[in-house]
């Protein structure tokens, strides 16, 4: 129920679904050849154009949701990555290398979860949102989800669907809560709606994510990262996706930890960041 | 009959496809992508006598046509691989190549004498020219510091020992000259292409130790050039690297000279891509009446021959 063990592979495969979801955001359906079962949420999937010329390198992107043998995923449009793959159609293929890295260890049922995301960031915890319904965890579990404005809050039905109560945030106060995520997630502690002694799951960009280690260490919250590390290869091979351990902590006296390999998903604990 | 079949002096390889040091990890962990018989060896990271922390992030980052990086040969030391890789290696399906750093002559020495002591080492590459660390290009550019290098290392060793020569120098002739008449066995020509992306917006390098080496589709011809002229300039078997990522690429660099290539940044984007290369090369062999053998060193020079001063491959 937390999650299986998959053996990674490297496949060309088929996109049979995309969906804008956002003014530059959409979602990528592709099929694989193997019927998966249900994945730890935060493992991550590196995807490129298959044919023609560049990129040179894949881009890591979070299991969004699965059904079967059909895989989606969550694409904010960036940079020559993200609009190669913006540019490919139904019927074509991409090489996908998959499933990769350790996601979030699905916290017991007994015990509060919130998971804090902005932006792209919400994409591991649909599945993540899943596993918890499954448990019965309708109860203490909460999704809070803030972008810059209610149209960047990418695919927000679909999330709300999996069944865990949301919480929005919106720079712009177009949607929710006036303000950032990390903003909302101390108005709602500070009034007691929701538990301190939650395990507070995070994902979104990096200036984001600083700001929430920077609350939860202040707040002595107990917090797990889904780090947004530039990565070459996302199998551990090329050492350009370290992130830096604390000393003497869990991850042992080596000073980095390879983001795609050891993470993305680390304890705020093990890692200075 | 395994068409790919390919010998590097003494060392009998089921493939002319190997990893690039640095591409494919520090131990054989992602031969589980590839399938039996497509990879000829395994040449893994480089291993230097103390643990080096590696540059500051960001290490990569891509542009047209190929990737930067500057990784810093990031590795935990000699004492470490000795105790948790190199026991790995007896038990790994295919021959593994041990690639050697250092800082100074001394270094070298007890790297090339410990990989020698190790079992599961088959072979020995010598990285006299990564870019990326402080003093690593002195015996890249100079033959007499690099034949001092090298031959001290062939004391050390009695298996096949590469020396991987670097693409920045003016000639790489003398430098391919110099190891071969210290004793090396072969020579993997090349690697990375030093360089410099900058961000106008930020006024930064791209890269966090300011300088990077470049790799992928845009080196190969530089790559291409260097081959042929080892080729022409000693008698030593050479291993190509530098941005191959197809069967073409990599019969483009046997007509070159080259007895094996390296695949490395294309194993970035696909980790199978070794295992596709094999099967790309197979196919194309079966349907043409040609065999590596015959091709190697086959490239047909608009006449008169004017590459610099190299001397004419007797064999």
């Amino acid at each position: 129920m937390s999650g299986q063990t998959v053996s990674a592979r490297c496949t060309d495969s088929r996109i049979v679904g995309r969906h804008c979801c956002g003014p530059d955001a959409f979602l990528l359906d592709v099929e694989v050849e193997q019927e998966l079962p249900l994945l730890r949420p935060g493992v991550f999937a590196m995807l490129s154009p298959a044919n023609g010329t560049g990129p040179e390198l894949g881009r890591p992107f979070s299991l969004y949701d699965q059904h079967g043998g059909t895989l989606r995923f969550l694409i904010q449009v960036m940079g020559v990555g993200t609009q190669a793959l913006d540019r490919l159609e139904i019927g074509e293929l991409v090489t996908l290398t998959f499933p990769l890295g350790n996601g979030f260890i699905v916290a017991d049922p007994n015990r509060p979860v919130v998971m804090v995301a902005g932006g792209v960031g919400s994409a591991p915890f649909l599945l993540y949102a899943r596993h918890r319904m499954q448990m019965g965890c309708e109860q203490n579990t909460w999704v809070l989800f803030g972008a810059r404005t209610a149209d960047r809050l990418y695919d927000a039905e679909g999330l709300a669907a999996a069944g865990a109560p949301m919480l929005f945030a919106t720079d712009d106060g177009s949607q929710g809560f006036h303000g950032n995520v990390i903003q909302m997630l101390d108005a709602e502690l500070e009034s007691g709606r929701l538990p301190r002694d939650a395990r507070f799951c995070a994902c979104g960009p990096e200036g984001l994510l600083h700001g929430f280690a920077d609350y939860a260490r202040k707040q002595g919250l107990d917090a797990e990262l889904s780090l947004e590390t530039y990565m070459g290869c996302g199998f551990g091979v090329c050492n350009a996706c370290p992130v830096e351990t604390e000393p003497d902590g869990p991850l042992g006296s080596w000073k980095w930890a390879r983001t795609c390999e050891v993470g993305p998903v680390f304890a705020l604990s093990s890692i200075r960041f | 009959m395994n068409v790919l079949q390919t010998q590097i002096g003494l060392l009998n390889l089921e493939s002319p496809l190997l990893t690039g040091s640095g591409t494919f990890g520090h131990d054989p962990a992602a031969l589980a992508f590839l399938k039996g018989g497509d990879l000829g060896a395994l040449v893994l990271k480089t291993v230097t006598p103390d643990p080096r922390e590696g540059n500051p992030n960001p290490r990569m980052c891509e542009w047209t046509g190929g990737v930067m990086n500057s990784i810093g040969l990031e590795n935990k030391g000699l004492s470490y691989w000795r105790d948790h890789v190199a026991p790995k290696l007896a038990a790994t399906p295919v021959p593994v190549v041990a690639n050697a750093g250092g800082h100074d002559l001394d270094e070298y020495g007890v790297m090339t004498a410990a990989f020698d002591a190790m079992e599961g080492v088959a072979a020995i590459e010598l990285n006299l020219s990564c870019p990326n660390v402080k003093g690593g290009t002195h015996f890249s550019t100079d033959p007499e510091a690099l034949q001092s290098v090298v031959r001290l290392c062939r004391e050390q060793t009695t298996k096949p020992m590469w020396v991987k020569l670097s693409p920045n120098v003016a000639s790489i002739t003398p430098l391919a000259q110099a190891a071969e008449a210290a004793g090396a066995d072969g020579l993997v020509v090349c690697n990375t292409v030093l360089g410099l992306l900058v961000d106008w917006k930020t006024r930064k390098p791209r890269l966090g130790n300011g300088y990077g080496g470049m790799s992928g589709p845009a080196v190969r011809p530089v790559a291409m050039r260097m081959v042929w002229e080892c080729f022409r300039a000693t008698q030593l078997p050479i291993i190509a690297s530098g941005g191959a990522s197809s069967a073409d690429d990599v019969l483009d660099f046997v007509v070159a000279g080259a007895t094996a290539v390296q695949v490395g940044t294309a194993s970035f984007r696909r980790p199978d891509a070794i295992s596709r290369i094999a099967e790309e090369l197979r196919t194309v062999l079966a349907e043409n009446d040609f065999t590596l053998d015959s091709l190697r060193g086959s490239l047909k020079w608009p006449s008169p021959v004017s590459c610099s001063g190299a001397a004419s491959r007797t064999s």
